[in-house]
């Protein structure tokens, strides 16, 4: 892609947008300004990417750039132009007639984007026959080619969705694209929610697909690393605007805006000598209150005077970058750094005071308070197996056919006192099952569990809750975990009564130590809060508050960044770290991203369908793998080159000028 | 079919259930109906002992272990000895069912399957032009209907169309003139009878189909596959259709089967009120005259059928959705 | 609790059909309380002219034992609206218990109320209830209102039992075991405070079947004749032929009321599926 020649000069521009405004409006709510003013174009045959963190617009601009925008979101101002035909306010039948001449969607993970009903064949029929008049047997031979694309067998046509795998069925949803002979092809986050093996492959297929067919593609993606490996020009969207737009290279070696290149920081190869990791503090803001000035003034450590205005967008090269301060020269502060050897959190310095490391300081505090280390147990797995019994509910209930599903087969590991062990595998690999079976949500089908002396597996259901002072949970969802009717002080107060049984002034006392304890400052600020009204951030930290309640031993977390932006992951590591350290309670970290089980882990285990396929000090497995499982997995990680300053004077001041 | 084989446990389970509290109703009732049902009929005439033997199964005797009594019971369902009518003295009960069963299958069924077809397409037109005018007026229009009493309904059509208007009969199922029978003038006036009863039903049944149709495709309009398909260009007709429509009837057909119970309920009031000979007039005449026996057996009656309507829409459900088969 | 029910009738009131809904039940509970101070003559008294038609003195005529409809009708709603409600409630309960229960317990206990629920929902609701009013030897309110509130809980089991089972399976119930909580403060502070809009609607939804299937009942003559209520109104009028007289106000005013009574129900019902459903919720 490197040999592709600079785009614009070489053809006219196939999709372009100026002014671009869409607002939501919905019913007994304020309204929603989801993009603000955006001027884009894309060149005949570019591969664009769009990254942001979520809710920054960028589902909502390529609706809008496909125009299936639905109320109650319009746009507002501006126009869009689909190869110089102004597709802005087309009626719905001259619409399709554009979307027959190539214009295709492929929409967020694909998951649930076929008709449960129908079998494939019959998607094949509908959108080849409302093309074009053809017979069925010429329908079923384009299906089936259109099929060997993406790489299905002609098999796949008399599936029913329910019959096939995520990865496959978004393969189906890019072929039913395809079929549209699609000139420009949308892709909005087209592989989130996929096992990041599967995500790589389907990344590979679109990537060779545009090469073959040579269809222009927009690709939507909250992932950095991802849409910087895949695409020619990457645009980094911010509350609702294109805050740089640059050629994929030239943003991966010096990004110029501080968003951008705090999203870079955000990035990391795990299998590097050293690994170091950015965050950005804060969220994007509420877009039904446009912030004035610079949006990301709040969460930016660059941020002076001149960011209480509006900044203009400055060409650079064939991009552009929004900020006052470009051309600086971009240092992110770091949160949290790995080198072989013992984990090293880093300490409040330099731009310290825009990071969010409260956390730290609190935990010092703290620190001395819990339980020492010396009384923490190892945690034992001989031998553990958990079979499911996999249900089929009938319509209206009933009998069930009964199936069984082996998703931990024999797994055999040892977590001594204090240490940090990763469990890494793939989706349906079996980590979750066994984090719950150590937790005693969920019993073995066979083998033995003991903590110290303890077999838990064999524990009564009312001797449970003594058990969890000891070994506690972090779970997945923070969106999920916490129930939204109860402040969050309810929610972490009830563990601290139930676990420490105290009351009172001491009850209030450690309530809010436990807030201080995982960066929630001031704590009685954010204790009273209801769920919703704090970010996802937040309320992950409001959920390892409430399992460090029972002061436990052993901490059980389940992908605990994994529901969250990239941008909060080194936050929330840090925060772990850190615990982990002062607390001397050891840590089973469950997760998929081996970024993250590098940086807060000394031991990993590999798993896969149930089996522990490797194990091993965390650099070296990741280093030097040995089992083809692992090396497929750390292949599938985007990596990207990175360095975070700029050559000087690549910046032109006066717009519409090429360098 | 392994789909059907899955589900006949449980019309088999549910229908012992039926069958089992049809033999508990009557002996955990206050009094002894069968007692009362014995003394009244021996006001009619004659009773013979094996007729008397056959109330008592049904409804409870004094004496006899529960097991045994529960066990005979059984017997005589599965013979179809219901008993004797004191209504209808000396018809036996399965043949005064038997003549009645007919009518109301003919009416309600052909009427309720009417209701449901037609209210889901409105249903469907309403989701696909929601906020039109049409859509306005269908949703009031729907709440409203579905709100008045099915025998009200019957009474006001009753009084309209056939006391003052004069257009139809106003009573019974054919008339004198003719007598039943497969020929042409028995057809046509039969025909004639039912258009009340059938519109009544039908207007009553039609309100709560054409919401919840309604409510189902708005459901199924913000799912992701009717967005794909859109954005493939499908025609605004097939997405409509084959895409939303096709999607939204599923829990419309489930909501058939749990709602045959209300329309069934409904149907007796409009039989009542029209005097038409099917179930729920007789159902009716057993409550007024006290004919426990009757009774007792009509319930069984309606409730079994109402089950295999069940089952029937179970498995027409399994046709529609691949994702229950297998 | 107490907050999230303020919560969701905040968000009701919001809500356009729900508004309307609420409006015209507190209308009817106006008048059923007012209804000594609103009726011009009391309901039982029959000394007027028998089966007159409309007038000024009584507005909808007199019935054929001489009694004024109006005083009637008013009057008729305390009945209708305390069966309704009273069979809603009992029903909402018993629906309650059983779906929450259902939907949280494991192994027989869960399989035996399924079925249960599943069997109560399918067998016939009207016939059953005639064959018990017909049994049971005392005829009055206090029947109907256990024979409907009996036959009435098991669709609201059903909903409330499958959303029962959807938020034990969220994370917030396992970390509330895992913080300590015991069985029962899980269910009646994290499980059954999110299932207020559901309970709700299960309310008004057997409510509105209650008031139909006591006009029913009523209608056929299970009920206590002597009552005053809309149900015994119309058997009386069905009786004394008062349609085939031209008396048709006796039949339709009764009637009217009751379908306005049971719209306003649903339309509660609609505003509370709006809250559930955003996709359903209206400018
Ligand atoms: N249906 C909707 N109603 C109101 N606001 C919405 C709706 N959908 C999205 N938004 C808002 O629009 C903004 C952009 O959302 P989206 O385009 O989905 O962002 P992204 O794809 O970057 O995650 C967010 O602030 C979001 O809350
Ligand atoms: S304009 Fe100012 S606040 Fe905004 S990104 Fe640039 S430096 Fe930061
Ligand atoms: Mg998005």
């Amino acid at each position: 892609m490197d040999t592709r020649p600079p785009s614009q000069s070489e053809h006219a521009p196939l999709l372009t947008a100026s002014g671009l405004e869409v607002l939501y409006e919905p019913a007994g709510g304020p309204p929603v300004h989801a993009v603000r003013g955006v001027d884009i174009s894309i060149g005949q045959g570019q591969l664009v990417g769009l990254v942001g963190e979520s809710g920054c617009g960028k589902s909502t601009l390529g609706y809008a750039l496909a125009r299936l925008l639905r109320p109650p979101a319009r746009i507002a101002a501006g126009t869009v132009v689909f190869d110089s035909t102004d597709i802005t306010n087309l009626d719905r039948k001259s619409l399709r007639g554009i979307r027959h001449n190539g214009l295709a969607v492929v929409l967020q993970s694909g998951m649930n984007a076929l008709n449960p009903v129908r079998r494939v064949r019959g998607h094949f029929h509908d959108v080849l026959g409302a093309q074009q008049r053809l017979h069925a047997a010429e329908v079923d031979n384009t299906a089936e080619t259109l099929l060997s694309q993406v790489e299905l067998a002609p098999s796949v046509l008399d599936r029913y969705p329910h019959e096939l795998s995520g990865g496959m069925r978004q393969r189906v949803a890019i072929a039913l694209a395809l079929a549209l002979k699609p000139r420009l092809v949308v892709f909005d986050e087209p592989t989130t929610a996929l096992d990041v093996i599967v995500q790589r492959a389907i990344m590979d297929t679109i990537a060779r697909l545009q090469a073959e067919v040579g269809f222009t593609a927009l690709i939507i993606s909250h992932d950095l690393g991802l849409v910087l490996g895949a695409t020619d020009q990457v645009w980094v969207m911010y509350a609702g605007r294109i805050v740089e737009r640059r050629d994929s290279p030239a943003l991966a070696t010096g990004p110029l805006h501080p968003y951008s290149a705090a999203l870079l920081a955000c990035q990391g190869d795990p299998t590097a000598e050293k690994v170091e990791l950015g965050g950005i503090p804060g969220s994007p803001p509420d877009l039904s209150k446009p912030p004035e000035g610079c949006a990301f003034a709040p969460r930016c450590w660059l941020s002076g005077p001149p960011c209480k205005e509006e900044p203009h967008e400055k060409l650079v090269g064939t991009g552009s970058v929004t900020c006052h301060m470009a051309p600086t020269k971009l240092e992110v502060p770091k949160l949290i750094r790995r080198v072989d050897g013992p984990s090293e959190p880093i300490p409040d310095s330099g731009h310290g005071a825009k990071v969010p490391t409260t956390a730290s300081a609190a935990v010092a505090k703290g620190r001395g308070r819990h339980r020492d280390a010396t009384t923490a147990e190892p945690l034992a797995l001989i031998d553990v197996t958990k079979d499911f019994k996999t249900k089929r509910a009938a319509p209206s209930e009933g009998v069930q056919a009964q199936g069984l599903v082996q998703a931990v087969a024999g797994v055999s590991l040892r977590l001594e006192a204090g240490q940090a062990m990763g469990l890494v595998g793939g989706s349906g690999s079996g980590k979750t099952t066994l984090g719950r079976m150590i937790v005693g949500l969920e019993r073995p089908s066979s083998g033995s569990i003991t903590l110290g002396n303890l077999r838990v597996d064999k524990l009564r259901t009312r001797d449970l809750p003594r058990y969890w002072r000891r070994v506690q949970m972090v779970f997945q969802d923070p969106y999920a975990g916490l129930n939204p009717l109860h402040s969050v002080g309810y929610t972490v107060g009830r563990a601290i009564r139930n676990h420490q049984g105290l009351k009172g002034d001491d009850y209030r006392r450690e309530l809010l130590r436990l807030f201080d304890t995982v960066g929630l400052a001031p704590p009685e600020h954010y204790a009273a809060k209801l769920p919703h009204q704090l970010s996802g951030g937040q309320r992950q930290r409001v959920v390892i508050a409430r399992a460090l309640a029972a002061k436990p031993q052993v901490l059980v977390a389940d992908e605990p960044v994994s529901m969250l932006d990239v941008s909060l992951r080194a936050e929330i590591l840090h925060l772990l770290g850190e615990l982990r350290k002062n607390t001397g309670a050891s840590l089973l970290y469950i997760t998929h991203d081996l970024l993250s089980a590098r940086l807060v882990t000394d031991q990993l285990v590999v798993l896969r369908q149930g089996h522990i396929v490797e194990s091993g000090p965390t650099s070296s497995v990741l280093r030097s793998p040995s089992h083809p499982y692992t090396v497929e997995l750390i292949a599938a990680i985007p990596t990207v080159q990175q360095s975070q300053t700029v050559p000087a004077g690549a910046i032109t001041e006066r717009p519409g000028e090429p360098v | 079919m392994r789909y059907v084989l899955r589900r006949l446990p449980v019309l088999v389970i549910t229908l012992w259930a039926a069958v089992t509290l049809n033999f508990l109703l009557p002996r955990l009732m206050p009094g002894t109906p069968a007692g009362a049902a014995v003394a009244k009929l021996a006001g009619q005439g004659s009773v013979s002992a094996s007729q008397r033997r056959a109330i008592e199964v049904m409804l409870g005797v004094p004496h006899g272990s529960l097991a045994s009594q529960y066990w005979q019971y059984l017997k005589a369902i599965a013979g179809g000895n219901f008993g004797i009518s004191y209504t209808y003295f000396p018809e036996p009960v399965s043949k005064v069912i038997g003549a009645a069963l007919p009518w109301t299958l003919a009416l309600v069924g052909t009427v309720t399957v009417m209701a449901f077809v037609i209210g889901t397409l409105l249903g469907v037109l309403a989701a696909w032009k929601r906020g039109s005018i049409f859509d306005t007026a269908a949703s009031v229009g729907c709440t409203f209907m579905a709100a008045f009493p099915y025998f009200w309904t019957a009474l006001v059509l009753l009084y309209v169309f056939g006391f003052v208007a004069g257009w139809f009969p106003i009573r019974g199922g054919y008339s004198a003139s003719v007598s039943p029978g497969w020929d042409w003038s028995f057809f046509v006036s039969a025909l004639g009878h039912s258009v009340l009863p059938a519109f009544t039903i039908l207007v009553s049944g039609l309100g709560g189909w054409v919401l919840g149709m309604r409510n189902n495709m708005m459901g199924v309009l913000g799912e992701d596959y009717i967005v794909f398909a859109e954005a493939n260009g499908l025609s605004p007709r097939t997405v409509a259709l084959r895409y939303a429509a096709r999607n939204a009837l599923l829990p419309g057909v489930t909501a058939f089967g749990m709602a045959l119970g209300l329309v069934v309920g409904g149907s007796l009031l409009t039989e009542v009120v029209f005097g038409y000979p099917g179930i729920g007039y007789l159902l009716y005449n057993a409550v007024v005259n006290e004919d426990y026996p009757l009774m007792q057996a009509l319930f069984l009656v309606i409730t079994v059928s109402v089950l295999m309507a069940n089952f029937v829409v179970d498995l027409i459900y399994g046709l529609l959705d691949p994702r229950v088969r297998r | 609790m107490r907050t999230t029910i303020f919560r969701v009738a905040a968000t009701l009131w919001a809500n356009r059909k729900a508004r309307a809904g609420l409006s015209i039940l507190f209308v009817f509970a106006a008048v059923a309380v007012l209804a000594p101070l609103l009726a011009p003559y009391s309901p039982t008294a029959t000394n007027f002219a028998r089966s007159a038609p409309a007038s000024w003195s009584h507005p909808l005529g007199t019935t054929g034992s001489g009694q004024d409809a109006l005083s009637q009708l008013l009057y008729g709603t305390r009945i209708s609206l305390f069966v309704g409600f009273g069979a809603g409630l009992a029903a909402t309960i018993v629906a309650m218990l059983v779906g929450v229960v259902a939907g949280y317990a494991r192994g027989p206990i869960e399989v035996i109320l399924g079925f249960a629920t599943n069997l109560f929902l399918v067998i016939p609701g009207l016939p059953l209830m005639i064959v018990l009013a017909a049994y049971l030897p005392t005829r009055g309110v206090g029947t109907i209102l256990v024979v409907v509130s009996v036959t009435g809980w098991a669709w609201g089991a059903r909903v409330l039992r499958s959303q029962t089972a959807t938020l034990a399976a969220r994370e917030f119930v396992a970390a509330a075991r895992l913080a300590g909580e015991g069985i029962w403060r899980i269910v009646w502070h994290e499980i059954v405070p999110n299932m207020v809009s559901l309970l709700a609607a299960s309310f008004f939804g057997a409510s509105t079947a209650a008031v139909l299937a006591e006009a029913g009942l009523e209608f056929l003559g299970l009920g206590n004749p002597s009552t005053i209520s809309w149900g015994t109104m119309l058997f009386w009028a069905q009786n004394s032929n008062a349609l085939l007289t031209g008396q048709w106000a006796l039949l339709v005013a009764p009637g009217l009321c009751i379908a306005l009574l049971a719209s306003a129900m649903s339309l509660v019902n609609f505003g509370i599926d709006a809250i559930g459903n955003p996709r359903l919720r209206e400018r």
